[in-house]
């Protein structure tokens, strides 16, 4: 058995040592928030965080992982959703929005990082990610609004991390 | 009348239409929370795959599935034998020779990726093993890849069409050869656009569930047109269409792609059948998406115009060869469109086009956004601004002189009514300030060009009717459903229709819940093409909500024995129009209507069918759309003259959107236009093997742009109310791409003075343009200066 802890939840699992972690979420836990549109990097839409980076699930095996997972699931509390959630909305940077839930999760990461990411900081950082329906340009506005945000509600609670998801 | 003074407007409320509302479906986008038909799952569901040809051509002749039946965990597999061997196509109404694919081939394959055969099993593993224990012997024929060469005689015939060419269609008007002759200046230019692919990022996928008990099937299908996919199954399953029911739940984007039914919709439906009723999953990885779905034409397109000295445009001549794959898909009416575009933009009298539509052993041509459209576009836009060189006129001047005008009928009977073809243009150069910029800006190696576009909102390509109905149901609690058989695939129409819905019953759009694209509960739509779910699905959506206004407006004036006419209903309280008083809330309203004495459902209908006339392939006469949007583009960008790569700087677009119902999305709507043109222009270029085979059929090797280098765009919107329209609004989410490539390429050239007319433009196009340039000059020079 295996345990993984995935949006803060423990989940023991009995897993093939092939099974990537994108498998795992969608096949075995149901997270089907996790996309893919590939299956080998090249999309971007099964992007996942890792301790804070950004982890394409689709060539991580899942037995492999210790650290705690975080997939778009695991975002918003209740009906509150996290700035990126909000700006991503707001700024209309979604159409089909199938490659939504990778581009959240790579700019979380970034922003996490580096609330107040450059041009290049945020091309370099979302590079990995295909979008066909919008182009782009919503999505880095989405990213720059989100990380002031991000930023306001680290700096009003500075010891408390968790408040970034408010 | 006490009532009256209890309720007063809501001082929250704002007009739906006009406002950049958020999508309907935007918290379930944003949490990773809403369901595309890739993220169903059924208890006990298989997986299945379909068996396809690994030759470009030949005859089968046998296909053995002994071994594989025999593996534990394969449920079921199906070949031709076990279909009706019904053909289907999708230009059926107009080209009825055209219907010319089995769900699964039983005697040929035409192309690597031809459906033959499918297999459902328990799991992925046990499929891939079953796949490798089938046994297909052919009898291999040569084959052709080359869209000129297999119109060649002697070329390998791939169906029956001779010298391949599924479709001619010539396209005649006015005397082009008397026209050339009085012009003063003629040019004759051709160009290649390559083939792409749609590349939406949700693949095809589908389960299908055959109910053994009633011999009904659902499929839960990644569709475009729900209930054209549902009329292909019936055909081609040989059933009634009310046995068959399509769901179409989120779409991961389409692009024309998923427009059509595919074999694998039919091998879902028939492996659960033969299965005992299990559901059956079939998702396309990407290598299958590129190599054997649907994807855009590749053409050369030949232009030879004539101009006078004063700009006015003469005549256009030409050919168009369209390379359609194996088989026909939409590729008759997307020639048609192909060539037909014209029209819409200039005033032209005298014209010759003919247009080729060829086999070739290849995947199969379809429709892709734009519909024929981003082809030509490249082409006629770069072909004119050749012209207006020629005469040595300024191309935006060249083009206000010849682009057709509001109200009127154009040679082959459009009738356009609103057009801000004018205003889009000096729109868009007072926004990028052309004067200044164009012809005067080589010392910068930075050049500004335009290309303009027009499309059509609905055409009747369907059956001979291209109607949508809606339904708008109000609940006692006040709640208000929206049915429409519109199918979301992502450009946002669900959340544009509840804000017409809205808006015309007067209320909030945060009461409405839409509910679309089930061939079983929602009224019939035929889908999301041709930029027509606004303007059609929303004029049906209008005439719902008025029902049901009506409906309710009639109760409350019978409880208040008032003259129904006299009331309306306009931000969340029924009004007396008299006097503009407010005299109950909308809930109460609705109270009333469900209470004792009344009992009044309220359920409303809408059925909307807009006013053309078929066109009539054989004069090339019909007026295909009940309104026509228009826009121009401008580009300015930055060449680099030693290593040939391109930048641009700014994008200006300018849309007769007629109104835009969510401004947002309209944006959001061309900007994604503008991004697939740039991919377009620079990078895609699905190519084949000598076998036909996709040479870069991958996200690796087959390039989309990418959020690095995509320019600041401007779009400007361009109100012109069309009367028809719901609110006044057309169609627009194709038109955006159509002028992109000719305008980037139009640029280059007033950049550095080079004219590339090969789609995609590569930097070492660039760079051997300008080598043969700077010879030329060099040449002349020394020619100057012998004598």
């Amino acid at each position: 058995m295996k345990t993984l802890i995935i949006n803060k939840k423990k989940y023991e699992l009995d897993l093939k040592g092939h099974e990537t972690l994108l498998e795992v979420l969608r096949n075995h836990l149901g997270l089907t928030g996790t996309k893919t549109a590939c299956e080998e990097t090249e999309c971007g839409t099964c992007c996942v965080n890792i301790k804070g980076k950004a982890i394409l699930s689709c060539i991580t095996l899942a037995y492999n992982i210790e650290e705690e997972i975080t997939t778009i699931e695991g975002l918003s509390e209740g009906e509150t959703l996290h700035p990126l959630q909000k700006t991503y909305l707001e700024t209309g940077a979604a159409q089909c929005g199938f490659c939504i839930p990778g581009f959240i999760m790579a700019s979380k990461a970034l922003l996490e990082k580096n609330p107040e990411p450059t041009q290049e900081e945020m091309d370099y950082a979302l590079d990995g990610n295909l979008c066909r329906c919008g182009g782009y340009l919503r999505i880095y506005d989405a990213v720059i609004q989100a990380g002031k945000e991000m930023k306001k509600l680290n700096d009003q609670e500075p010891r408390n991390i968790a408040t970034c998801k408010g | 009348m006490t009532m009256a003074t209890k309720h007063k407007f809501s001082k929250d409320y704002v007009d739906p239409v006009g406002k950049s509302v958020p999508r309907i479906d935007g918290k379930g986008i944003v949490t990773g929370q809403i369901k595309y038909a890739f993220d169903v799952s059924f208890p006990n569901m298989l997986v299945g795959k379909l068996i396809r040809s690994t030759i470009p051509h030949g005859k089968i002749i046998s296909i053995d599935t002994s071994k594989a039946e025999a593996l534990p965990g394969v449920h079921a597999i199906i070949t031709a034998k076990d279909t009706h061997q019904i053909k289907f196509g999708s230009n059926e109404y107009f080209f009825p020779h055209t219907v010319d694919q089995m769900p699964l081939e039983s005697e040929k394959v035409r192309y690597i990726g031809d459906e033959i055969g499918a297999v459902a099993a328990i799991d992925e593993e046990t499929l891939e093993e079953a796949l490798h224990l089938i046994e297909v012997k052919y009898e291999e024929l040569p084959c052709v890849v080359d869209p000129l060469e297999t119109m060649k005689p002697g070329a390998p015939l791939i169906h029956e069409a001779r010298n391949n060419i599924a479709v001619i269609l010539p396209v005649n008007f006015g005397n082009p050869d008397r026209a050339l002759k009085e012009s003063d200046y003629v040019r004759e230019d051709l160009f290649y656009m390559p083939a792409a692919h749609m590349a939406a990022l949700e693949p095809h996928v589908c389960v299908g569930q055959w109910e053994t008990f009633s011999n009904k099937i659902t499929l839960w299908s990644s569709s475009q047109a729900p209930f054209k996919c549902r009329e292909a199954l019936a055909k081609t399953l040989k059933m009634d269409l009310n046995d068959v029911r399509v769901i179409k739940l989120a779409v991961g984007g389409g692009f024309g792609g998923k427009l059509e039914m595919l074999p694998m919709d039919f091998a879902a439906c028939l492996l659960s059948k033969k299965a005992g009723g299990l559901p059956v999953k079939i998702c396309c990885n990407r290598e299958e998406e590129f190599l054997a779905t649907r994807r855009k034409h590749g053409m050369v397109y030949k232009l030879k115009s004539g101009v006078k000295k004063d700009g006015t445009l003469m005549a256009i001549t030409g050919e168009v060869i369209a390379d359609g794959g194996a088989y026909c898909s939409y590729g008759p009416t997307v020639l048609a469109a192909a060539i037909m575009r014209i029209f819409m933009l200039y005033k032209i009298q005298h014209f010759r086009v003919t247009g080729y539509r060829v086999y070739t052993n290849t995947s199969i041509s379809g429709a892709m956004r734009g519909f024929g459209g981003v082809q030509a576009g490249f082409a006629i836009e770069s072909h004119m601004d050749l012209l207006a060189e020629g005469i040595g006129m300024d191309p935006v001047e060249f083009r206000l002189k010849n682009i057709t005008t509001p109200n009127m009928v154009t040679v082959n009977k459009m009738v356009l009514t609103t057009n801000g073809l004018k205003e889009c243009i000096e729109k868009a150069v007072e926004a990028c300030a052309w004067k200044k910029k164009h012809g005067k800006q080589k010392h910068l190696c930075c050049g500004i060009g335009i290309g303009i576009a027009a499309d059509v909102m609905g055409s009747k390509m369907y059956k001979s009717h291209e109607s949508a109905g809606s339904i708008v149901k109000v609940e006692e609690d006040g709640s208000v459903y929206l049915f429409t058989g519109a199918a979301d695939t992502g450009q946002g129409c669900n959340t544009a229709l509840s804000q017409i819905a809205a808006q015309e019953l007067g209320v909030s759009y945060s009461r409405i819940r839409c509910k679309s694209g089930d061939t079983e509960i929602t009224p019939f739509d035929t889908g999301s093409f041709a930029s027509r779910v606004t303007f059609i699905s929303g004029n049906a959506t209008l005439l719902a909500a008025r029902d049901a206004k009506k409906q309710i407006l009639n109760v409350v004036a019978q409880e208040y024995k008032l003259p129904p006419e006299d009331l309306d209903i306009k931000a969340e309280a029924v009004i007396n129009k008299k006097d503009n008083s407010v005299l109950i809330n909308f809930d109460k309203a609705l109270e009333i209507c469900y209470s004792f004495n009344y009992g009044y459902q309220i359920i409303g209908r809408g059925s909307y069918n807009p006013k053309t006339t078929p066109i009539d392939f054989r004069t090339g006469e019909g007026n295909v759309s009940g309104s026509y949007g228009f826009e121009a583009q401008i580009v300015e960008l930055e060449v680099n003259k030693e290593t040939g790569e391109v930048k641009i700087l700014k994008m200006w677009d300018a849309h007769d959107i007629g109104k835009a119902i969510n401004p947002q999305s309209v944006e959001a709507q061309i900007e994604g236009s503008l991004t697939m043109g740039i991919g377009y222009t620079f990078l895609e270029n699905l190519h084949f093997d000598k076998k036909g085979r996709p040479a870069n059929g991958n996200f690796a090797n087959y390039r989309l742009p990418r959020g690095f280098g995509i320019p600041p765009m401007e779009c400007i919107l361009v109100e012109t109310n069309d009367p028809e329209g719901p609110f006044g609004a057309k169609g627009m989410g194709e038109a955006a791409l159509l002028p992109t490539s000719a305008a980037i390429a139009n640029a280059i050239y007033d950049a550095v003075g080079v004219r590339i007319k090969e789609l995609p433009i590569t930097p070492d196009k660039i760079i051997k343009a300008l080598r043969e340039k700077e010879a030329l000059e060099k040449q002349h020079n020394q020619v100057e200066v012998i004598p």
